[in-house]
């Protein structure tokens, strides 16, 4: 990038040193053959990532957030895509206010909502843990499915189906062979940003959490109350690969702009 | 369709709204077990009146108030070079900017304890140099809560900086600096105005994500800088005081809809001019 706006350009390098610096920060320390998280780190080894890998609260628990956010995004699929088409394709009354709804869990701050669940659900109706953090996960994931996949429907030309219709297909196998193909960049995009979403949630998490299921966030945010010791930090350098290799698929398939930013380039 | 379908496909997912998340909020926000409404509303005067509370509060909405400030300052430059740069590491440079968003926030905010604990980076280079004696104490301080909440906002900022950025069409830069303008005026008198909007989304999305975030708090503020999300961890799960959880939990979602409707004010002005 040209330097013709110093300013501007000053600014922008103080921003991306923000965003990313502690992050390699984190990196480096996870290589540290040394005892306690200091800086710079002391010779090089992989022994704070066997030891994460061979702590079984950090497996348990990565184990628990996988399941959770896998059946979240399904569930929250199988429930967001037919209201999607009911919203923008049915003739339904109070279109706005139905939509206004599904995209409602986004306005209230989640630990609000976590509250509510804990108190609400899981002590006066006595709902297991599992159950509730299901039921909130899948409803904070709705927004995105009616979102996202709606403006992949907004971009599907009704036209096609009723052609399909016209043809003599029924109702359902226009659905099948002609829209849900249109939707699937839509789908995937929605699927991918649900179980990022989920996987790393804090709020809810945090609040429904019991000790039989606990979810891995949480569970790192404990640890690293009690001890000051590298094994976070290998921890997290894997959750960073794992993100890594997320992206590059995003990337390859829909484009990682267009599903995380909104942006068409 | 026919007339019934619509229902039938909305059904699964109104209940669940309804069950798993609007009536527990409502329920919680007004009665909580064992507690009359009326409590949460004198809990609620309490805190708007008590200086210990005030002090959280006033702590939360001005962390927002500065990390918004910061996030658009940083942000929009950001968004303004990439979206007018042609080179093609801009596209590199987008992806880099909009990658942290995927990234768990435990991940994120774990880095400013190495950058800014007591054995962290800051703090050795600092002694290294013999700058100073000891460290200084970065870590749990309201600058921490700042960084990190910076960090973890700012991809949101540029986003929606972008796409306003982008839709401003470059010839009208050309124009203004055709008639004479200096770069910077072109850039005060053209490219704000006309991205405002974006401008006006971007500070909306960062204040009430900060003002609601809970890692960051935890992690780099620790029990001495107590922000409102903490707070309501604590009434709720520590001492079990559910009719202050309530009130600050309203605090919260007021604070989050009095930003949301100021701004589609804002929008809606800006759309008359």
């Amino acid at each position: 990038m040209k330097t013709r706006r110093p300013v501007a350009g000053a600014l922008a390098v103080a921003g991306y040193i923000i965003m990313i610096v502690p992050i390699l920060f984190v990196v480096a320390t996870a290589f540290t053959a040394g005892e306690t998280l200091r800086f710079p780190p002391q010779g090089l080894s992989l022994r704070w990532f066997e030891a994460a890998l061979s702590y079984d609260p950090f497996i348990g628990a990565l184990v628990s957030s996988l399941q959770l956010a896998v059946l979240a995004t399904v569930i929250a699929l199988l429930v967001g895509i037919p209201a999607t088409l009911a919203i923008y394709r049915g003739k339904i009354p109070g279109k706005g206010l139905v939509e206004g709804l599904f995209l409602s869990p986004l306005i209230v701050p989640e630990l609000v909502v976590g509250l509510a669940l804990y108190q609400q659900l899981m002590i006066g109706l006595k709902l297991d843990n599992f159950e509730t953090l299901l039921i909130g996960h899948t409803v904070l994931m709705l927004p995105y499915a009616v979102r996202v996949t709606g403006a992949s429907l907004a971009l599907a030309d009704p036209a096609l189906e009723e052609a399909a219709r016209g043809l003599g297909a029924s109702p359902l196998r226009a659905f099948f062979t002609v829209t849900l193909p249109m939707l699937r960049p839509g789908i995937f995009s929605a699927g991918l940003l649900s179980f990022v979403t989920s996987f790393n949630n804090v709020p809810l998490s945090l609040l429904l959490q019991s000790r039989d299921f606990r979810t891995l966030p949480v569970t790192m945010l404990d640890y690293v109350q009690q001890s000051y010791d590298p094994m976070v930090a290998a921890m997290a350098t894997l959750i960073l690969a794992g993100t890594v290799v997320i992206a590059i698929i995003a990337e390859r398939t829909v484009g990682f702009a267009r599903i995380f930013g909104g942006i068409n380039r | 369709m026919r007339s019934r379908t619509p229902v039938l496909l909305l059904a699964p997912g109104l209940i669940l709204l309804l069950a798993g998340f609007l009536i527990p909020s409502i329920a919680m926000l007004f009665s909580p077990p064992g507690v009359a409404p009326a409590e949460i509303f004198v809990r609620f005067g309490e805190m708007l009146t008590d200086p210990y509370d005030l002090r959280i509060i006033g702590r939360t909405v001005g962390i927002g108030l500065i990390v918004t400030l910061v996030c658009v300052v940083l942000g929009f430059p950001i968004a303004y070079l990439l979206a007018r740069s042609t080179s093609r590491w801009s596209g590199v440079l987008l992806a880099l900017a909009i990658f942290p968003l995927l990234l768990s926030n435990v991940v994120r905010t774990f880095g400013w304890l190495v950058v800014l604990g007591a054995n962290g980076a800051i703090g050795q280079l600092l002694t290294g140099l013999g700058l100073v004696d000891r460290a200084p104490q970065l870590l749990y301080t309201e600058l921490a809560i700042v960084l990190g909440l910076t960090q973890l906002f700012l991809p949101l900022a540029i986003i929606s900086c972008y796409s306003a950025v982008a839709q401003v069409d470059p010839g009208l830069d050309d124009a203004a600096r055709g008639l004479g303008a200096s770069r910077t005026r072109t850039f005060w008198s053209i490219v704000i105005p006309l991205s405002s909007p974006g401008i006006v989304v971007a500070a909306t999305l960062v204040f009430a994500g900060s003002v609601t975030a809970y890692t960051t708090p935890y992690l780099l503020g620790g029990s001495s800088q107590r922000m409102l999300s903490t707070q309501l961890f604590s009434y709720s799960s520590v001492t079990i005081d559910w009719a202050s959880a309530s009130a600050t939990a309203l605090i919260m979602t007021l604070l989050v809809f009095l930003i949301s409707g100021l701004s589609s004010l804002v929008a809606r002005k800006g759309a008359i001019a």
